[in-house]
């Protein structure tokens, strides 16, 4: 009896819990009609064709490798393993190496910036202390630069999405030190204004993962 | 329109037949994302990668569950796999802030038995949650949440106890509210 009563009691209470408001439905879809557009339109990245169409791949393969292995993508919470992993694609694939390997470089640290802002975005609105993020704001940003000196840049939707992803990180990393309240807004503006999660939400979502790459090798 | 037509006319590319599929189960999902959540900007980012998921995968539904049990499964990957991702940013952050001492208040004061109850779902194991959720508070049936999360109706309810006991013991201190 005592069990069925802390049930219905649980059961209870637990209607309070995150209660949702309405679902903001028009925006929502207003929101998928646009990342599904941009997916539809975003072209093959010319820094592929150029890398599959070089006389000797291994430069590519060189470069993917040493930005798997080297920028340290696996510092970021990845499983010790998967460096390992993706520079053995890097290393064995030729052309087809060299296209996985940058690929999933790409889009594991947009992955992780996805990750970061998506994070800093609800600790800043719940009140939660955030000038920690700048630590992985400033790891984050030198991959970045890194990337943006790559051939990945040569794809120019890229390149503009990099460059974004730069200003906001940079923007964290400031507040960290600074820790000035009003910059929080800014930042928050410069990801809504920029549209930087949705961009990063569909670049992201367009990456096949390691497994898929692995699948095609 | 049954769920065959309104699938075989997403098939072909009709925007408003996506609508309607849309339209249809919107609410449940974002419902079930913002109490994962509790936040309105990730259940956002939940639901529409829900249906992005969906539109670009409707060729691999065959049919053999209903329309409904199959989106729920996509959308309870969805969210699950983003909490993931928020957690690994929250361990990050803990880990440096406990490096680094906050100055916050060392004696807070006891909460009631809302915010207590809160934290002890916020506690459970997110899959014991998500169990929790769908069952106590969105009023799903075992059946439905083992087709959704892919687990064996036995496991459903081996989970929902779990979480109801955790919950029980967190809850301790507040036994007379259901004892009497």
């Amino acid at each position: 009896m005592t069990e069925e009563r802390f049930q219905q009691f649980l059961r209870d209470a637990a209607q309070d819990y995150n209660r949702p408001p309405e679902a903001p439905r028009e925006e929502i879809w207003r929101a998928i009609q646009a990342i599904r557009r941009e997916r539809r339109e975003r072209p093959r990245p010319q820094w592929l064709h150029r890398v599959l169409a070089a006389p000797s791949v291994r430069w590519g393969v060189g470069i993917a490798a040493a930005l798997v292995i080297g920028i340290g993508v696996g510092r970021l919470s990845m499983r010790g393993d998967v460096a390992g992993e993706a520079g053995a694609v890097a290393e064995n694939g030729g052309a087809a190496g060299a296209e996985a390997a940058f690929q999933w470089v790409t889009a594991q640290h947009l992955g992780q910036v996805e990750t970061l802002l998506t994070g800093f975005r609800v600790d800043a609105r719940l009140g939660r202390p955030v000038a920690q993020s700048g630590g992985a704001a400033r790891e984050l940003l030198s991959t970045t630069r890194l990337l943006l000196d790559s051939p990945v840049s040569e794809d120019q939707a890229l390149r503009s999405l990099l460059e974004d992803v730069e200003l906001v990180l940079a923007q964290i990393a400031l507040f960290s030190s600074r820790r000035a309240p009003e910059e929080l807004e800014i930042i928050d503006r410069s990801i809504e204004q920029r549209s930087v999660l949705l961009r990063l939400h569909s670049a992201v979502g367009a990456q096949p993962s390691l497994t898929g790459v692995q699948g095609v090798l | 329109m049954d769920d065959k037509e309104l699938v075989a006319r997403v098939r072909a590319g009709d925007a408003q037949a996506e609508r309607a599929l849309y339209d249809q189960h919107v609410d449940r999902v974002y419902r079930l994302a913002y109490r994962m959540t509790g936040d309105d900007d990730l259940a956002r980012d939940f639901t529409q990668e829900t249906f992005i998921r969906v539109f670009d995968r409707i060729d691999q539904f065959r049919g053999a569950a209903a329309l409904s049990t199959w989106l729920r499964s996509v959308a309870v990957t969805v969210v699950l796999n983003g909490l993931r991702k928020v957690k690994r940013f929250r361990r990050r952050e803990v880990a440096l802030e406990a490096a680094e001492p906050t100055g916050g208040n060392p004696h807070p004061t006891q909460p009631d038995l809302r915010e207590k109850l809160e934290r002890a779902i916020e506690a459970l194991p997110v899959k014991y949650r998500m169990v929790f959720v769908m069952h106590d508070v969105e009023g799903y049936t075992h059946e439905e949440i083992g087709a959704a999360m892919g687990v064996q109706v036995g496991t459903s309810k081996a989970q929902l106890s779990r979480a109801r006991a955790r919950l029980r013991e967190s809850l301790a201190e507040f036994a007379g509210e259901w004892a009497s």
